[in-house]
């Protein structure tokens, strides 16, 4: 039986196997040689069918369930597991390129050792026994001959390394996270006396406040926040939406779906809050809070009035005026503290603010969810880090153990850390995939298996294990790392199984699962979820208890520092701390905001460009302190004057292909370090000085213009206006008077109509975009390129404007008001009258049965007419043979045709899943149901923004959203009569 | 001045047919390898992929599409010159009818291989031709590039045959003059002209025949090139002036070119009391009228953008005076209309250099018209976001450097291998001896 079969037998469901299955599944340590082979195909895989394996996503802290799609013995794609509290079914965009990892081009094959200045390749055998021979040594050596650091583990695993490093009478391991949150949890234990990370309910709130918190982004749980954000913050059925304020000196994507942005001077948020807290506390609030506690703050708020927050802010006395009218309004408000792009020694300050602000607002903390924290917490700050590499100057322990940190990269100022990592006397093992910055360093690179390839546990949030099972065969002999530290701690030759043994004897012995029966279900369906609506109460834990004695910091009013320029690091949407770099996927997606691919410019207000005389593209030096980055400028209106903001994540000068010398690491400018204030790093510095070098770089942007010139193109409507939109009647031919003309038979008025209407067989498909849900994350885009084998061109292709994208999400300013910012996805259209259809000579668009405009590749001869003559410009030709380095070309989903260049290719609705769907139904001989053909983009979307479907089903829930007042064609005057229908974004203001 | 002979027209025709020295046979390698160039770029690009150009989504079609517009532009003159002039019994045109003719064949021939070195996957291109097959596919005969098809084949055809019937007499001439293998060649290219009576009644007719059949094509050909981009919907393309202004502008385009090759080639062969300044002179009022008619279209454009009210329009418009492709607008005006008001100026349409930079600076113009027409319009249509520019590679400039040698390598060899001026039509001017000066 091989491992294959295992794993089908594990996910069928089949019993008979649990922990002491003795044989050896995975036969031997060497890779699959073919993944399948119709010779001996197991018995339950059917060629052309997928199978799915429920897992768990490590792309981040948050820990997603997915669903990972094999076909013939390969993962394809990853989606997210509807089953799973957390995520629902979706997934961000670096969750999606998850699969570029477990395929990269640059991925290790075999361990290496360092000999002299040189790697030498040497085999998995020889790597586990030099690694247990020095182990052993140090083990013997006396106490902390050992150290580890890894990045956020699962309990089990985390129990493993402990387990392992005990018996070497070694420290428990130093949980290295670039972003820990260290003010949040410093806040957290200051005001409500835990330090621990709670969930929030935002869903349950009509009021959002957020000080820098980027939950559309990196925060915490960037996927669950963004469905939870959108269940308060879209039009609901009563005609209500809830309302979103962010503060902070720049927008960031979370701040781009701000209803108002005040835009503070950096390090100021904490005065916006506090001054919050005193208008709170004076429109009587929180009086029910505990007396002393009460008492504190009425001392320490009242200083800062409103007169002092406009001044040392910098925000339009105004506008903070109506936010703390909606604030002392508010039923269900809820405040949130900083993200990473804050972090400075402000941050703690904002957070304990926030923290009692949320208090006084609502003194149940009814929205905060102390029952299900999340794992991240257990990341070590900043400071323990630092002092950890720097006390390895006088210890050096004989073996230093990193397991998936890249620390030389995300603390470049700190000189410890390559010291630590260089040092004769450690000898330094790195248990990595990829020859990044740090394991360029070490002694001896160990590859291990990633954690689509893993038997593991990781529940992002308490009380939710989620388990990790192996969703494909193996390209590499990579062992799992739970198997090499147990194989050292039994001084044996590496034997795989045993981490999974100990994974699943830990489930069984805490009672997690009862017996192998519920193992194995528990695997099917990716944990352990006994509630599908997390935390809806507080049962499990009782709600801490005010506690007035730590909150002398706040008592200090601020002096913000305003000298030259201030810097401020953001973490990115894209690359997250910079794990996210060497994949191609989300290189070439671009920014949702700059809408810059490959590239790392620096964010700065067009007046502050203006008044520096510089141009976009152009390079400055920023330096600060001694040290100097170089960048392009790019002009960014959503950034508050005197601001530079830089995405982190790229600037890699080792990390494979893709991530090597693309972009710049702003994290190389910030002090070496932690702050004291809050243990955190450091990410905002002021006093920052710009030069001009007088080079340019010009940018890969992929947008044209940003404005949408008064077009029927991204359209949005006021709250109050939903019911004049109601009385709206189109009855005209121009842009702004052309009715709604569905892709259907009623849409034909042969007075505007030249040819016949089309006939549909039975189904109509349709996709509706709600803009009021969509947040512009660009996971849709992601799992586009992931479905149907989307080309990744490159840099210099993309300044050419040749990115590939089938579905891009477009981004357009308002021309009066530039922090306004609406995102539009847009992919084919599907029209009826298409454009494209009527200028191609050969008839490669094509009108399909179904209503599609189905593109036919093989008829296609590179005209380029459709191209130029589609108003919505979706369609994309290929200009040259794009490249898939082996072995990423595995990733290939089999059902979408890899196409040659010279041909268009657009959009196809996902035809291949539709035609998947039809099959299933025919068998059933049933109709198809509605929701049953999911688009990629559907599939993955966090917000529910898209809906797929049939309009010639009249209970269908996309002809249903049709009928919706707020839905119209983008540029319908056409008359193409587009099949993708978009509701306007509704905005609100205080 | 004395009056033309028979044989004078005779012997200064056929004297240019001569073997020819070094220096032609240096110029005509040139030309071939820039040929070769060109033709190096297209196979690197076929090899390669289309992408080696500059084209891009927004603007997926780039100089390769200007290139085939300007030649087929070109082309227009000739067919003007022989069948509309001479069915408007205009006997100006006789002297330069014949290069004007080779001309247009020429410039189609080019023309025609641009469509194929634009194509993304050239090696199918037969899909476009309705062969039967089995899976009953059709090409689309709604699209425009289909009729552009059928346009360019058709006037390829007769316009090469309108060139080959013109030429019988004077191929004939030369066979009785000729020589050995010549001799041979020309007997053959002559087919069995011996001039008698029956013969010129036929070859008259036929080639009244000719010209009243070529003339609609003058009109037809470039209208349905317009059809293009006026049957596509994007601002700046999508509007009814186009055929008519298409069809001035190719025939403005034309005449400079006719120009531009009549100059040189009246020098170097002494052609002067063929060619004279009168003929020259009549060919640069024409352009005067043309160049009117397409300031006007220009003007038209404009106006009927900003009278619409269509804000996609107007933006498309104010963009083309004001955007990063203004330089192309204001060349296009200032050498298509501008400067050819000089020829107003007596001085300057008698002026031999005048009248030859004059038609070059036409030609640029002309060029420039297609730039901001194919590349300006798509570049900044319906959808904002979607807004780019765009701006030719190497490849490009090489294949188009390779159009031009194929253009001039193709002419010089005719010049010196046919008669360049028709000898027939100069004797019936001399005949007819109506008042144009003759």
């Amino acid at each position: 039986m091989d491992r294959r079969t295992f794993l089908k037998i594990l996910a069928s469901g089949s019993v008979g196997f649990a922990t002491g299955y003795s044989p050896d599944p995975y036969g031997g340590s060497r890779p699959d040689k073919t993944l399948y082979s119709l010779v001996n195909a197991p018995e339950d895989m059917v060629t052309g069918a997928p199978t799915w394996y429920a897992t768990t996503c490590r792309e981040c802290p948050a820990g997603c369930g997915i669903l990972a799609k094999n076909r013939e013995g390969r993962v394809i794609k990853l989606e997210g597991n509807p089953l799973h509290p957390v995520n629902r079914g979706s997934l961000c965009m670096r969750g999606q390129a998850a699969l570029q990892g477990v395929y990269h081009p640059d991925r290790l094959q075999t361990p290496m050792v360092k000999e002299g200045n040189k790697w030498r390749k040497i085999s998995f055998a020889e790597a586990q026994h030099l690694l247990n021979g020095r182990l052993a040594a140090a083990a013997q050596g006396g106490r902390d001959g050992i150290a580890m650091v890894t990045e956020t583990v699962g309990q089990t695993q985390m129990d493993l390394f402990r387990l392992c490093l005990d018996a070497w009478k070694a420290s428990p391991p130093i949980i290295f996270e670039p972003f820990a949150y260290e003010s949040l949890k410093g806040a957290n234990e200051a005001v409500f006396g835990r330090r621990v990370l709670p969930s929030y309910r935002m869903e349950s709130a009509d009021l959002l406040v957020a000080f820098g918190a980027d939950f559309l982004e990196t925060w915490l749980s960037p996927v669950e926040y963004a469905r939870r954000f959108k269940s308060m913050h879209s039009i609901n059925d009563k005609g209500e939406k809830g309302f979103f304020c962010h503060v902070s000196p720049f927008q960031s994507l979370t701040g781009a779906n701000a209803d108002l942005w005040l835009a503070c001077h950096p390090g100021t948020e904490s005065v916006v809050a506090l001054g919050l807290l005193r208008e709170a506390l004076a429109a009587g609030l929180g009086s029910g809070l505990p007396r002393p506690f009460l008492a504190e703050l009425e001392i320490l708020a009242p200083p800062f009035t409103r007169e002092l927050v406009a001044e040392r802010t910098g925000i339009a006395p105004g506008d903070y005026a109506r936010l703390i009218e909606a604030l002392v309004r508010s039923r269900r408000p809820l405040v949130l503290g900083t993200g990473a792009a804050a972090a400075d020694a402000s941050a703690v300050l904002t957070d304990m603010a926030a923290n009692c602000l949320n208090w006084v607002l609502d003194p149940a903390l009814s929205r905060l969810d102390f029952a299900h924290p999340h794992r991240v917490q257990t990341a070590s700050t900043r400071s323990q880090v630092v002092e950890f590499f720097r006390s390895m100057k006088d210890t050096a322990p004989q073996v230093l153990l990193l397991h998936n940190v890249n620390p030389v990269y995300a603390m470049p100022g700190v000189e410890s850390v390559e010291a630590a990592i260089t040092n004769e006397r450690t000898f330094t093992v790195s248990f990595s995939c990829f020859l990044d910055e740090t394991s360029q360093l070490a002694d001896l690179v160990f590859p291990v298996r990633l954690p689509l390839e893993c038997w593991d546990e990781y529940a992002g949030k308490e009380g939710l294990p989620s388990t990790l099972q192996p969703a494909m065969g193996r390209l590499t002999e990579a062992p799992q790392l739970g198997d090499v530290l147990l194989a050292a701690y039994g001084g044996t030759d590496l034997k795989e199984g045993k981490a999974k043994a100990f994974l699943v004897s830990r489930f069984l012995n805490q009672g997690i699962v009862k017996d192998e029966g519920e193992w194995l279900r528990t695997l099917q369906q990716g944990g352990v979820f006994r509630e599908r609506d997390l935390g809806a109460s507080n049962s499990r834990s009782p709600v801490p208890q005010p506690d007035p004695s730590r909150l002398n910091p706040l008592r200090q009013i601020p002096e913000g520092d305003r000298s030259g320029f201030t810097f401020v690091a953001a973490p990115s949407l894209r690359f997250f701390d910079g794990r996210g770099a060497n994949r191609p996927w989300l290189c070439e997606i671009p920014d949702p905001l700059t809408r810059v691919a490959w590239q790392t410019p620096v964010l700065m207000h067009p007046a502050t460009m203006k008044a520096e005389a510089l141009q976009q593209g152009d390079r400055v030096r920023i330096s600060h302190a001694g040290k100097g980055i170089e960048a392009p400028i790019y002009d960014a209106p959503w950034v508050k004057p005197g601001v530079l903001v830089m995405p982190m994540g790229q600037g890699h000068f080792a990390y494979g292909r893709y991530a090597k010398d693309k972009g710049i690491n702003p994290l190389a400018l910030l002090p070496a370090g932690a702050e004291k204030a809050g243990d955190g790093p450091v990410h905002v510095i002021s006093g920052v000085f710009l030069r001009r070098t007088g080079s340019r770089e010009p940018l890969a942007r992929t947008d044209g213009a940003r404005i949408p010139y008064g077009r029927k193109i991204a359209l949005s409507v006021p709250l109050d206006g939903l019911e004049e939109l109601k009385q709206l009647r189109l009855p005209g031919l121009t842009m702004w008077d052309f009715p709604m003309t569905l892709p259907l038979p009623e849409g034909y008025d042969p007075t505007r109509d030249f040819y016949p209407p089309h006939g549909h067989d039975r189904y109509r498909w349709s996709m509706v975009v709600d803009l009021d849900r969509c947040i512009g994350c660009g996971a849709c885009a992601a799992a586009c390129y992931a479905e149907n084998n989307i080309g990744i061109v490159g840099e210099e292709q993309v300044r050419r404007g040749r990115e590939m994208a089938w579905l891009s999400v477009e981004r357009y300013l308002d021309p009066v008001d530039a922090s306004r910012v609406t995102f539009l996805p847009l992919m084919c259209q599907h029209c009826d009258n298409a454009p494209c259809e009527s200028v191609c000579p050969v008839y490669a668009p094509h009108h399909g049965k179904e209503g599609m405009n189905n593109q036919i590749y093989n008829r296609c001869i590179g005209t380029r007419f459709c191209s130029q003559n589609c108003p919505y410009k979706v369609r994309r030709f290929n200009w040259f043979a794009w490249e898939w380095p082996e072995p990423l070309q595995l990733q290939l989903n089999p059902n979408v045709t890899v196409r040659s260049k010279g041909v268009m290719e657009k959009c196809s609705f996902c035809i291949q899943r539709i035609k998947e769907v039809h099959g299933r139904a025919e068998n059933e001989k049933r109709p198809i149901r509605d929701g049953e053909a999911v688009p990629a983009c559907v599939q993955t979307c966090p917000t529910g923004a898209l809906t797929f479907g049939s309009l010639m089903d009249p209970e269908s829930r996309a002809r249903r959203l049709v009928d919706d007042p707020r839905a119209y064609q983008i540029l319908g005057y056409l008359n193409t009569k587009p099949a993708v229908i978009y509701l306007r974004k509704v905005i609100q203001q205080l | 001045m004395t009056r033309l002979t028979f044989s004078e027209i005779d012997h200064t025709v056929l004297e240019t047919l001569r073997p020819a020295g070094r220096g032609y046979w240096t110029a005509v390698g040139i030309l071939f390898a820039g040929v070769l160039v060109g033709a190096s770029c297209w196979a690197y690009q076929i090899a390669t992929g289309i992408g080696v150009g500059g084209q891009n989504i927004p603007v997926a079609w780039g100089t390769y599409l200007i290139n085939f517009v300007f030649w087929v532009g070109i082309a227009h003159s000739g067919t003007l010159i022989s069948a509309i002039l001479h069915l408007l019994r205009a006997r100006w045109r006789n002297p330069i009818a014949r290069a004007a003719e080779t001309m247009t064949v020429f410039a189609v021939c080019t023309a025609g291989l641009f469509p194929f070195i634009h194509l993304g996957r050239v090696w199918v291109v037969h899909y476009m031709l309705p062969l039967p097959n089995q899976r009953t596919l059709w090409p689309n005969f709604q699209s425009p590039l289909m009729f552009d098809v059928v346009a360019i084949s058709t006037y390829l055809t007769v316009s090469s045959l309108f060139w080959y019937t013109g030429m019988l007499p004077d191929l004939a001439r030369v066979r009785d003059t000729a020589e050995g293998f010549r001799k041979r060649v020309f007997t053959i290219l002559s087919l069995g002209w011996t001039g008698t009576h029956e013969q010129w009644r036929h070859y008259t007719r036929i080639y009244l025949f000719f010209a009243a059949l070529a003339t609609p094509l003058v009109v037809s050909v470039h209208s349905v090139v317009s059809w293009d981009f006026a049957l596509g919907i994007v601002p700046g393309w999508h509007t009814t002036i186009f055929a008519p202004y298409f069809v001035a502008g190719a025939i403005h385009s034309g005449l400079a070119m006719v120009l531009t090759l009549m100059i040189p080639l009246r020098r170097i062969f002494g052609y002067e009391r063929l060619i004279t300044l009168h003929v020259l002179e009549s060919v640069a009022k024409t352009i005067i009228l043309t160049g009117l008619i397409v300031g006007f279209a220009y003007g038209t454009e404009l106006f009927v953008a900003w009278y619409s009210r269509n804000i996609v329009e107007m933006e498309t418009f104010r963009w083309r005076l004001t955007g990063e492709y203004a330089y192309g607008f204001w060349l296009m005006v200032l050498c298509n209309v501008a400067v050819p008001i000089l020829f107003f100026f007596r001085r300057i349409r008698t002026s031999i250099p005048w009248l030859f930079v004059i038609s070059i600076i036409v030609n640029i113009g002309m060029w420039f018209e297609r730039f901001v027409i194919i590349i300006g319009a798509v570049a900044h249509d319906f959808l904002p976001h979607a807004w780019g520019l765009y701006g030719p590679t190497w490849v490009e400039l090489g294949i188009m450097l390779g159009s031009f040698s194929l253009f001039f390598f193709l002419f010089m060899l005719f010049c010196k291998h046919l008669p360049s001026v028709s000898m027939t039509e100069m004797k019936e001017t001399l005949v007819e001896g109506s008042g144009d000066g003759y």
